[in-house]
């Protein structure tokens, strides 16, 4: 059984990988390529899940989503962006991240924590035009590194389980991977690479960057198991950055006129409120923390790419600054808008409903002022979704755009397998709570006592 | 379970259905003739209101004081549950037939007065979500379902006041009403959540008896901010006139009747509770009544009928709040009803109002005047001028409120702005903050 693991493991990392380098060699049928290659790792992430033992399931659970998005990513980019670069950089990324959630080691961690950032470092790939992405990448790199170097030389182990509860390297290591996370999650004030990123680079493989969530990875799949004593004493604090986080981005994007700009502080202020879930140390907070992981993924992963294809068909000069009206023209990609966009923020009857209102009880219990305060940073976010959806949908008609086509087909396919993640989750979400909770449970009753997440 | 419960579950998830199916069908691609929808909604309501009448002859032959239907949890986490209870007693029940009824009254009447409408399938979508938001939040036997119903209600009618989506004004004030949903109701997300600290639960019958005084009257404050919100009472009245802005139909269903009352309802859900604190029950009575007060000056000065409308329907829900704050809840009730039926039926005849005024000065041969009778004239000259400008400009309540949070906000958005913009490139910082501007919505914008 555990052979077949190892396997299927190996193949739905591989398989992108490689599919990157053909798509690199043969510079043809890229598309295709990267459908085949993500389709894989789909297969390959769900047959792991199903077998997964109840309650062991988060990072096969992730592993499933995670391909399903780059599955998605590969049928939904436009045309124009169909170049091997941007498909190579999708299945990169795919591979790596997938490498990240599977791996128990350390050090392999390391290594797919900086071959997920490459891409974004490459001018032919998907390099942004700010030097703050690179910077904040680098930095959340240098500080794992040094971190993980400390935490092998002290705990003579390089295994996460042979560490587990050790406190390897002490205050320095955990401050370390602090660091890390602040830089590679854009917490404030590291927040300002995620907008430069989302707006300078190309639109669905740097919303995939985001959506592998690698600082709430690091959080749950690190700093909990190994520091427990420490984080018991200190992660109120981390806390407390996670909710000014949420609370001055979701200012900030009140007045954000760029939509790819605006979405990236939706998607860092909802982000942050993952990791005041964490942090929280309540069942009801993490398991809300973990349904919210797969919310803000689909969600924002939905609406960066409706933004693209936007971009494509009307011109990428959308700004929220007046009135588009483009739902005459595409009235279907402005449902699916505005389902994502909601869906974003608690709206009743999707599958963020039922994580806000886990994450809002959970933080409340546990850390009162950050579980008051988290509504009034979702509130904010909601009034800046809406802002956007009417700017870019509603309004007058405009004239004189060349193409005029709503979603196509295949989009059309994509999106509502999307929307219907997030709206069936929300109508029955206990089928994913009640796996979520399980994790939680075992977590909470583990022998070291502070909530650990095991693979 | 048994047939009271059955139609209970009934009532309140037909609408909801009805509209998950037509929306799925039409994203998927399918577009039907405007007798479709018509027909499902006259069915659907028709059937709906049969299925009331039914729980209430159920209740009148028994006795019993209320139906009860429960579901187990929606999902749960450790000690943590949301529990699924509709209930229909002697408070949710008038209101779930008002709904029901105004709902398909609504439906019919927007068949004639929106056909070949752009959107027409659009309206009839959200009116069926809006029907399934308000019986949720009305049959919920908890205050977490009661959540849920509570924003939907909120979302489709901001969706609606823009329902002519191609003129800005009516998207702009769309966006306005949504900002002042959003804020109130983290008083009632806020207050919820705090009751289930306290309490251990957020149903209507185990919770709100376990509050100790302080923690009453903090969770009646909470909750009474969120019903402010949605009642359009002072201070938040200014988006009431701005609603106006929705086609007619909507404007009679939401802010002649259904929601407008929605905060009503939420105050005499917590009455037992409401009438322990003092402190509570002197506020509701003290926005009352500066609501009534408001929207009668207001609405005597506003040039539009259904803007007057609109302040009629805030003076009425004022003197609501008065009575559920002094502990009349069955005259209470009585005139929410009473109110919700005929200011909708105003609000219908609002278009056509000409009309019937020349058939009916035709009928009696002369001219109505009402030239000696006006309440003005007993203040003094200056006073009556000073009440005219505090009336145009609609108690001064949207300026206070730009002023005191919108601009303040604003300003400290375009702050972090020019914070995060350091260390870029001369021209990038300049293409950034060139990005930036004042958003209309947190400018003046009327009607």
């Amino acid at each position: 059984m555990i052979g077949h693991a190892v396997i299927l493991t190996a193949l739905a990392m591989a398989v992108p990988w490689l599919g990157s380098i053909v798509v690199a060699v043969y510079h043809r049928q890229t598309r295709v390529i990267g459908f085949v290659a993500a389709s894989v790792s789909v297969l390959a992430s769900a047959v792991l899940l199903h077998a997964a033992p109840a309650g062991e399931s988060l990072y096969q659970a992730l592993m499933v989503l995670f391909s399903c998005l780059a599955l998605g990513a590969t049928l939904v980019i436009p045309l124009r962006d169909c170049t091997p670069g941007t498909i190579g950089g999708i299945l990169f990324v795919l591979g790596s991240t997938l490498l990240a959630y599977s791996t128990q080691n350390v050090l392999v961690l390391l290594a797919a924590w900086i071959l997920s950032t490459v891409p974004f470092f490459l001018e032919r790939w998907l390099r942004a035009e700010s030097w703050r992405p690179q910077a904040a990448l680098l930095l959340s790199t240098i500080a794992l590194a040094l971190a993980i170097a400390i935490m092998a030389a002290n705990g003579n182990a390089l295994s996460i389980d042979r560490l587990r509860g050790q406190s390897p390297g002490g205050m320095t290591a955990f401050g370390l991977l602090v660091v890390a996370v602040i830089f590679r999650k854009g917490i404030c004030p590291a927040h300002a690479w995620v907008a430069d990123a989302a707006a300078g680079g190309p639109a669905i493989p740097t919303a995939l960057l985001l959506n592998g969530h690698f600082g709430a990875l690091l959080v749950a799949k690190l700093i909990v198991p190994l520091f427990p004593h420490t984080v018991e004493n200190l992660f109120p604090v981390l806390s407390y950055f996670a909710i000014v986080t949420a609370l001055y981005v979701g200012i900030r994007a009140l007045t954000e006129n760029s939509p790819r700009r605006l979405i990236a502080f939706l998607a860092l202020s909802q982000s942050a409120c993952i990791l005041a879930g964490l942090e929280s140390r309540t069942a009801e907070g993490i398991a809300g923390a973990l349904v919210h992981w797969f919310v803000v993924t689909v969600s924002t992963m939905g609406l960066f790419g409706i933004v693209r294809l936007l971009e494509v068909r009307f011109g990428e000069n959308l700004t929220a600054s007046r009135h588009f009206g483009l739902a005459e023209h595409a009235p279907r990609l402005a449902v699916f808008f505005a389902v994502f966009g909601l869906a974003l923020v608690g709206l009743p009857g999707t599958l963020s409903f039922c994580s806000q209102d886990l994450l809002i009880h959970g933080t409340l219990a546990s850390h009162p002022l950050t579980g008051l305060l988290l509504p009034i940073a979702t509130a904010m976010n909601a009034v800046s979704v809406y802002r956007l959806f009417t700017r870019l949908f509603l309004g007058k008609r405009r004239t004189g755009f060349t193409l005029l086509a709503d979603a196509l087909p295949r989009e059309r396919w994509i999106l509502t397998a999307g929307v219907l993640f997030v709206v069936l989750g929300g109508l029955f979400p206990n089928a994913i709570v009640a796996q979520r909770s399980a994790e939680v449970e075992q977590a909470i009753r583990a022998p070291i006592g502070p909530p650990q997440i095991r693979n | 379970m048994n047939f009271s419960q059955v139609a209970l579950v009934f009532v309140v998830l037909a609408p909801g259905v009805v509209f998950a199916v037509l929306a799925l069908l039409w994203l998927l691609g399918w577009v039907p003739s405007e007798r479709v929808p018509c027909r499902i909604t006259g069915l659907t309501f028709s059937t709906c209101v049969l299925a009331l009448a039914v729980i209430l002859w159920k209740l009148a032959s028994t006795g019993a004081p209320g139906v009860v239907a429960t579901f187990g949890n929606w999902f749960a986490v450790d000690d943590y549950h949301f529990p699924l209870i509709l209930m229909a007693d002697r408070i949710s029940l008038p209101f779930l037939g008002m709904t029901v009824l105004l709902s398909g009254l609504i439906g019919q009447f927007s068949a004639t007065y929106l056909h070949r409408e752009r959107g027409f399938l659009r309206f009839f979508l959200l009116l069926h979500l809006f029907a399934f938001g308000s019986l949720l939040a009305f049959a919920a036997g908890s205050f977490d379902l009661l959540i849920a119903g509570w924003e939907l209600v909120g979302i489709t009618s901001v969706l609606l006041i823009a329902f002519f989506q191609q003129r800005p004004a009516p998207v702009e004030n769309g966006l306005r009403v949504f900002a002042v949903y959003r804020a109130c109701d983290i008083g009632l997300l806020v207050g919820v959540f705090a009751l289930y600290h306290w309490a251990g639960t957020a149903s209507f019958a185990a919770g709100l008896p376990r509050l100790t005084g302080t923690q009453a009257a903090i969770f009646c404050l909470l909750l009474l901010l969120a019903a402010a919100g949605k009642a359009a009472q002072v201070p938040f009245s200014g988006w009431l006139p701005r609603a106006m802005e929705g086609p007619t139909p909507s404007s009679a269903i939401f802010y002649g009747a259904i929601s407008i009352h929605a905060g009503a309802y939420l105050l005499l859900r917590i009455q037992p509770i409401l009438n322990q604190s003092r402190l509570a029950s002197a506020l509701v009575i003290v926005i009352g009544v500066l609501t009534a007060i408001h929207g009668a000056i207001v609405g005597r000065a506003s040039a539009d009928a259904k803007t007057s409308l609109a302040y009629a329907s805030l003076t009425q829900v004022g003197v609501v709040f008065v009575e559920i704050g002094m502990g009349w809840t069955w005259i209470a009730l009585a005139h929410i009803l009473g109110h919700a039926t005929v200011r909708t039926l105003q609000f219908l005849r609002a278009p056509s109002m000409l009309h019937d005024y020349h058939q009916m000065h035709s009928a009696i041969g002369v001219e109505q005047s009402t030239a000696n009778s006006r309440l003005e004239d007993l203040f003094p000259r200056r006073a009556q001028l000073w009440f005219y400008r505090w009336a145009l400009d609609r108690g001064h309540l949207d300026t206070i409120l730009d002023s005191w949070v919108v601009h303040p906000l604003m300003q400290l958005s375009k702050l972090f702005a020019k914070l995060d913009n350091i260390g870029l490139s001369g021209p990038v910082r300049r293409k950034e903050e060139a990005a930036i501007s004042m958003p209309s919505h947190a400018r003046q914008g009327g009607d």
